[in-house]
């Protein structure tokens, strides 16, 4: 018998891609969401863990293809800025650049240090329910204390200066906070667009900012764990992985696309409310 | 930016001793690390690579540190 069918790695990759740019947590939702189907499928599983390389390679990839041209301006600013070994003042793709290696590199390293120890300890569906709920109030909360208040044609112009504004302090707070979604149910994005908007950016500058830091971080998690995928753990589950990562690569280029215009006038107040009424609803049915 | 130049040698020296440690979790396992290394395990085989990744992370980040600090300084900087 296979350890995951093809349907049930198009629903997971389906839900990887959605869940990963949307501020809802994926993590947790590839906890709760088998649990509540009744499917025999454990994160922690050799298998899975190796189902899941592929997804977040997937996403990764998108998101890096999504935002090409902005990567290859980062790349040469970041080049001209070794090679003048500072960041010229008028160099916003310098700064980004590096805004975004000193958002990750803390995040890379607990992620490194943090991630099976976590895991393991917020595996269960209930676990991931609670931590839910209190993603949805860390939204609402995020939105409560922002800088300040969204305004009409915010996210008009070229958006990278105005994120490069962003202090390299608030770059690392930003990236340090985001190995909290490292528990499941604690979203990434989540915490990378919040972090954004208390540093004073509109909600499309911080879900822009937020795509960016998480492609570093999601490729290299995915990159580090693909000799999982190659090696005994990913036998019987390469054409899953396949299919669903597949499957994730669709639903993240839509997600992306849409989470852009939706937040050049909207907040994060609705995922904040989904997540507390998912994460309650969810508590209670595992509970009882 | 400030350049900060009596930080160049203490980050460039930090660069060392964490590529270092990166190189030793790289090549020994756990069983042989240095009891104060996190991830000391007596007796066991497994190798650290995650612990020399974040290690070597370090030591670059302390590199291109030092080296951004020893660029020229822009005029009318102190």
């Amino acid at each position: 018998m296979e350890p995951i069918t093809y349907l049930q790695s198009i629903v997971l990759g389906l839900l990887q891609g959605l869940a990963e740019p949307f501020p809802i947590s994926s993590l947790g939702h590839g906890v709760i969401l088998p649990s509540l189907l009744g499917w025999n499928i454990h994160q922690n599983d050799d298998y899975f863990l190796a189902f899941l390389v592929a997804t977040h390679c997937a996403t990764a990839a998108v998101l890096f293809f999504f935002f090409l041209e902005d990567w290859m301006r980062i790349f040469r600013g970041l080049g001209r800025s070794l090679r003048d070994r500072e960041i010229g003042a008028e160099d916003a793709d310098a700064r980004l650049g590096w805004l975004l290696v000193i958002g990750t590199v803390p995040a890379g390293i607990l992620g490194l240090l943090l991630e099976h120890p976590l895991r393991t300890l917020f595996a269960s569906p209930t676990s991931a329910a609670i931590f839910l709920t209190i993603n949805g109030v860390l939204l609402l909360v995020f939105e409560r204390f922002r800088r300040r208040p969204p305004r009409p044609g915010d996210y008009k112009g070229d958006a990278d200066p105005r994120i490069a504004r962003m202090s390299f302090r608030q770059a690392a707070a930003i990236g340090t906070a985001q190995a909290a979604a490292l528990i499941p149910g604690i979203s990434r994005s989540g915490i990378t667009m919040g972090g954004g908007l208390l540093t004073g950016l509109s909600n499309d500058d911080a879900a822009r900012y937020a795509f960016l830091l998480a492609t570093p971080i999601i490729g290299a998690a995915g990159v580090l764990k693909l000799p999982e995928l190659m090696g005994s753990a990913g036998d019987g589950v390469r054409g899953q992985a396949l299919v669903g990562a597949l499957a994730a690569a669709f639903t993240t280029y839509l997600a992306v696309k849409f989470l852009l215009r939706f937040f050049e006038t909207n907040r994060l107040t609705p995922f904040g409310v989904y997540c507390i009424l998912a994460g309650i609803a969810c508590t209670l049915i595992f509970a009882f | 930016m400030t350049k900060r130049r009596n930080l160049i040698l203490p980050a460039v020296v930090l660069g060392i001793v964490l590529l270092a440690i990166a190189v030793i979790y790289w090549v020994e396992p756990a069983g042989s690390l240095p009891s104060f290394f996190p991830g000391h395990e007596a007796g066991s085989s497994h190798h650290h690579a995650k612990h020399g990744i974040a290690a070597f992370v370090l030591a670059l980040g302390c590199f291109v540190f030092a080296w951004f600090q020893s660029g020229p300084s822009r005029q009318g900087e102190s």
